[in-house]
């Protein structure tokens, strides 16, 4: 990968975010919005289900957010028509690919700085709290495998006509596993829940999402993206 | 094929879908040939540049740029190859300077280029300025700025002069006259290089017009 290359794009995706502000506030008001309909339609650890609820309500905003950030996914190159500029360049495609996943990484992460606390008010009840390294590890991990993976969709998509349904399509299925083990470990880090082997376990099969995802990525890029 | 031919296509086919946009071209270029390529809309001219610019793929047939065979070493080629398409390829949100530190990055090139090619084309005042801010005619000079940052062996210019000021018609001038370089160019105005004595193709339905 072209070192150079990569830096460039990624300041170019974070300028144009800064200079823009199209995508981060987007995600930020609808997670919000997501926290605040949950909380006065079901009610927080009060609903039936508890605990897991609440924290299901957190990861189930947390991957529709993510996927509001993919459909904005290489928008510039779709509605200024600069993929010719991209693909002309000599620049490997697999760089393109991983300037667009750390991009929308920042853009999760910022995200969640801003809704976890907002979470931790609406949806558990005072003095839970929960084990943060654990809990910020499983974050960053699952982040990191839907940056992977919206990067990829998104580079799919962005060539598509119907790119607004195909985006959900492709990228929903495959998110369907990280939510239910990032579920799991969650619940496990907020008393009495207590952090036992499987927490260990749990974050491996999040790495190795990761690991599967940032590989097809890689490899497959090149002919999402070349016509 | 043959490596003393800049650009080459043998029977070369593009299709979209069922649709041949391009039919069995046959076209070659010696190095530091200038041709116009012309043909009326829909013949397949812009087609044609993309592929040579490697953002197509062909979907039959031999082509050649830059003496690298396509699509196997289109990497290689990219390096030597300028594109200048219909858009200015060039991102609104970013300054003038930005975008071409940007390519400088992508095409390996050294940041001290990018203020040498902005006075080139007489941005150099602009740099600063959001390319989304340019005139067109600025932003045309940025695109060939854009093109020829690398200064690449094979230029491939798509309707050049639409929208060009009067500055920039004098920069793609001194641009046409540097010699070494070769040069493709699809224009609807091939009246406009008359005096050249360039040599003309044109294009129709996807064929080169016997």
């Amino acid at each position: 990968m072209n070192g150079r290359a990569f830096r460039a794009l990624v300041r170019k995706d974070l300028v144009l975010e800064v200079r823009g502000r199209e995508v981060v506030p987007a995600m930020a008001v609808f997670v919000l919005a997501a926290f605040v309909l949950f909380r006065f339609g079901l009610g927080g650890e009060t609903l039936a289900g508890g605990t897991r609820a609440a924290v299901g309500v957190l990861w189930i905003a947390t991957v529709f957010t993510a996927m509001l950030g993919l459909l904005r996914g290489f928008a510039a190159e779709r509605e200024d028509r600069l993929w010719d500029g991209l693909l002309a360049s000599p620049v490997d495609r697999a760089s393109i690919w991983a300037a667009r996943t750390v991009s929308l990484l920042v853009f999760q992460i910022a995200v969640q700085v801003l809704a976890l606390p907002v979470f931790w008010v609406l949806f558990l009840q005072q003095g839970r709290t929960p084990s943060y390294g654990v809990l910020v590890l499983a974050l960053l991990l699952a982040d990191l495998g839907m940056a992977a993976l919206g990067a990829l969709v998104a580079g799919l998509a962005s060539t598509a006509r119907a790119r607004e349904v195909l985006a959900p399509v492709l990228f929903l299925p495959f998110a369907i596993p990280l939510v239910i083990v990032a579920v799991s470990l969650t619940t496990g880090t907020i008393p009495p829940q207590t952090a036992g082997s499987h927490t260990v376990t749990r974050l491996g099969f999040l790495g190795l999402y990761d690991t599967v995802f940032a590989l097809l990525g890689w490899a497959l890029f090149e002919y999402v993206v070349e016509e | 094929m043959s490596s003393s031919e800049a650009v080459a296509c043998r029977r070369l086919v593009r299709r979209f879908g069922e649709r041949a946009a391009l039919d069995g071209v046959d076209l070659a270029l010696a190095p530091g040939e200038t041709v116009l390529l012309t043909g009326p809309n829909g013949a397949g001219k812009t087609t044609l540049l993309r592929v040579l610019a490697t953002v197509l793929r062909p979907s039959a047939g031999d082509v050649s740029v830059a003496g690298h065979d396509l699509p196997r070493e289109a990497r290689r080629a990219r390096a030597a190859v300028g594109y200048a398409g219909h858009d200015p390829l060039v991102y609104p949100g970013l300054r003038a300077r930005e975008n071409l530190e940007l390519y400088a990055a992508l095409y390996g090139v050294d940041p001290g280029a990018v203020g040498t090619a902005l006075a080139r084309v007489g941005l150099a005042d602009r740099a600063g300025d959001l390319a989304g801010d340019l005139s067109r005619g600025m932003l045309q000079r940025l695109a060939l700025a854009r093109a020829t940052l690398h200064a690449p062996g094979v230029l491939l210019l798509d309707e050049p002069t639409a929208a060009l000021d009067a500055e920039g018609r004098q920069v793609l001038d001194a641009l046409l006259a540097e010699r070494g370089r070769t040069t493709l160019i699809a224009t609807h105005e091939p009246e406009r290089f008359a005096d050249r004595g360039w040599r003309r193709v044109e294009l129709r339905a996807g064929r080169v017009a016997a």
